[in-house]
């Protein structure tokens, strides 16, 4: 089968040029040099350079690659045996809630887009910020030990709270410590190495947002070693003062595609926070994540933080790897954790008390 | 639109190219659509050459009529019905997938889309024998769940291992909208164009190849509320079969049901609108050997 001219990444108008000029196959370009193409379609000498180099890449690619590999354009193939292989050796970000770990297979998937969705004051901030601390815990406790890229939209990302996080998990680290691989690990693995190796990116807008995340791909490529990236939120910058939507239907879809080859790509977990919405449908209301019904596409993974009374619940909404599954959690001054009905952890009584009243009130409301 | 080159065919050298050109003749279509006598005194060449070229790309170039008889033999002999392995999907399916054919599944998140491209492509190459290929775009496959599924088929490692052989039979793009949506719409025009492209080599594959090609699609909502699948009016004709997928809502709509229900909504065998629910489960149905997901201890509710 032969290639047709308009699959090759060439802008729009250099296409035409060369339809019009009657070359329809890249079959076609193959023996032509630059002045003579140039002469013949209208197109500078530059763009008639650039056209025939993109032609003979993917002509290079598709002869030298044979079956395994493809043309510049094409990613290589992998059969699902070899993909199996790959996937035992990427692990998991642990979230310290052993149930929702336990849900997950493990925690949260790297090379995988996870959403957070839930009402405000659930949880959301609260486990991207012991998310950016978790995957820096050493390799030899079972962790990732890599650095974590934290994109705030909101402005939630507060300093203390990471530090008091950073400090719990040192010390829960330092209580495991068994042999001397461990304890060497645990000299870089402090409050202050753990600050460092968060990277904050504070966006105010959805168009500095995209930005960033176009030139993420170059970032990561320079740190090898970035194996988290959060956005909180993803909802917030969108949700503002948008009129057109279908506008933010594609940007948000670009945006996701985006998402997804960087998570693939540099083996990186992508974990976003969205907001909840109102959807009235037949005189009933219903409490959806926000963004739209084509956003539910994006993200691989969706994990639905809510209130049943006054317990907050994690509920794995949509994933192809794992079943449909529920767990109680609490948020304590340590961070993200596992509600433990033996002992009684130092939680943080006051804000249990307040937002149980708050969580009933909710209940009424919705 | 052709270009002329030489040795195109015999009697088409360099020197008759330049002067074809020179007489602004630069594709193929010129040639057969231009009067020949004029041609050939313009271009100072004979005439006899002339019309042996033309005679020549006419035949190269045409596309040559089939008797209805030879084309129902023909595809009488190459076409094969994949089986999904899932007996509610073959009803609502005419006994499967066709090859040579697109079939579309649509449906909204966490409808189980990728679910039963997993499953059919598990089915595929263990039950049938033959080769699949996965496009992935969504990142939401997982090489875990495969194994998974084909544990459930058979708990044997040797015959997991023995799999493989068999030719390509089945082609499976989860999901040509994830990278198609972004394209469509607002001032970009590029994207209809790039989304027929997609869709005529897929259909030329799926013919010249003899193989069926199952994609998938996301749900948009029309102006009355409904859902319908998405990519818009102009991909509507491109697939023979499309099934929509949706969640079954039962009494308690906070439980983590498997159960989903898919409609027919366009078919040219069989009537549409025929609903059919199945368990994501239980993927061929055998009760046996569990092939659900990984079981977990529900702690609450």
């Amino acid at each position: 089968m032969q290639r047709p001219v308009s699959s090759l990444s060439l802008s729009p108008g250099v296409k035409m040029k060369l339809v019009n000029a009657g070359f329809q196959f890249t079959a076609d370009l193959l023996h032509l040099k630059p002045l003579q193409l140039s002469k013949e379609t209208s197109l500078t000498q530059q763009e008639a350079l650039e056209v025939l180099q993109a032609v003979r890449r993917e002509e290079g690619g598709g002869g030298g690659g044979g079956g395994g590999g493809g043309g510049a354009g094409a990613p290589p193939s992998l059969t699902a045996l070899e993909l199996l292989q790959k996937e035992e050796e990427m692990r998991s970000i642990v979230t310290f809630s052993s149930r929702l770990d336990a849900a997950l297979g493990g925690g949260l998937p790297v090379g995988k887009t996870t959403e957070i969705c839930g009402a405000p004051g659930v949880g959301k901030t609260q486990l991207c910020l012991q998310l950016a601390v978790d995957v820096q815990v050493p390799q030899c406790f079972g962790g990732l030990g890599g650095q974590a890229v934290y994109v705030d939209t909101e402005g939630s990302f507060l300093l203390q709270r990471v530090v008091d996080i950073a400090a719990a998990a040192v010390h829960h680290c330092s209580l495991l410590v068994e042999d001397d691989e461990q304890r060497v690990a645990m000299e870089t693995f402090t409050v202050e190495t753990i600050l460092s190796n968060i990277f904050l990116v504070r966006c105010h807008d959805y168009v500095e947002l995209l930005a960033e995340v176009h030139l993420l791909p170059d970032f990561l490529s320079e740190h090898p070693r970035v194996r988290l990236l959060a956005i909180d939120s993803v909802a917030f910058p969108f949700r503002l003062h948008f009129d057109d939507l279908s506008q933010r239907t594609r940007l948000l879809n670009g945006l996701a595609q985006r998402l997804i080859a960087m998570a693939t790509g540099h083996g990186i977990a992508v974990a976003m926070t969205n907001q909840m919405t109102t959807r009235l449908s037949g005189g009933q209301s219903q409490l959806v994540p926000a963004l739209g019904e084509s956003w539910g596409h994006a993200p691989t993974i969706r994990l639905l933080l809510h209130w049943a009374g006054s317990r907050r619940m994690a509920a794995i909404f949509k994933s192809p790897d794992h079943r449909g599954a529920t767990v109680q959690y609490q948020i304590t001054s340590e961070g993200f954790r596992d509600v433990d009905q033996s002992e009684q952890p130092p939680s943080k009584r006051p804000r249990t008390q307040t937002v149980e009243s708050s969580g009933s009130q909710r209940d009424a409301s919705c | 639109m052709v270009v002329l080159r030489e040795g195109m065919c015999p009697g088409l050298d360099e020197a008759l190219v330049r002067d074809l050109r020179a007489a602004d003749i630069k594709t193929v279509e010129d040639v057969v659509s231009s009067d020949i006598e004029e041609l050939a005194q313009r271009c100072s060449v004979s005439y006899k050459a002339l019309f042996a070229i033309r005679r020549v790309l006419l035949a190269q170039h045409t596309a040559f009529p089939v008797s209805g008889a030879d084309l129902y033999e023909e595809l009488l002999s190459s076409t094969a019905i994949l089986s999904t392995g899932n007996p509610s999907l073959d009803k609502l399916l005419d006994s499967g997938l066709y090859t040579g054919e697109i079939t579309e599944l649509s449906g909204g998140p966490g409808s189980g889309k990728s679910q039963v491209c997993f499953g059919v492509a598990v089915h595929i190459s263990y039950q049938l024998k033959q080769s699949v290929i996965f496009l992935d775009t969504t990142g939401g496959l997982t090489a875990s769940r495969l194994l998974q599924m084909l544990q459930a088929e058979t708990s044997s490692t040797e015959e997991q291992a023995s799999i493989g052989g068999g030719s390509v039979k089945a082609v499976i793009v989860d999901s040509v909208s994830a990278v198609i949506s972004p394209l469509l719409g607002g001032k970009q025009n590029e994207g209809m164009s790039l989304m027929i492209q997609v869709a005529g080599v897929l259909k030329t594959l799926a013919k010249d190849f003899n193989v069926a090609a199952l994609v998938t699609n996301h749900v948009t909502r029309s102006g009355s509320g409904e859902v319908q699948p998405g990519l818009g009016v102009s991909w509507s004709p491109i697939p023979r079969t499309r099934i929509l997928l949706e969640r079954v809502e039962r009494a308690a709509p906070a439980s983590h049901s498997s159960l989903r229900s898919a409609t027919l909504i366009k078919s040219s065998r069989q009537p549409c609108y025929r609903k059919e629910e199945f368990d994501l489960q239980w993927w061929s149905c055998s009760k046996e050997a569990s092939a659900g997901k990984r079981k977990l201890d529900e702690t609450d509710s």
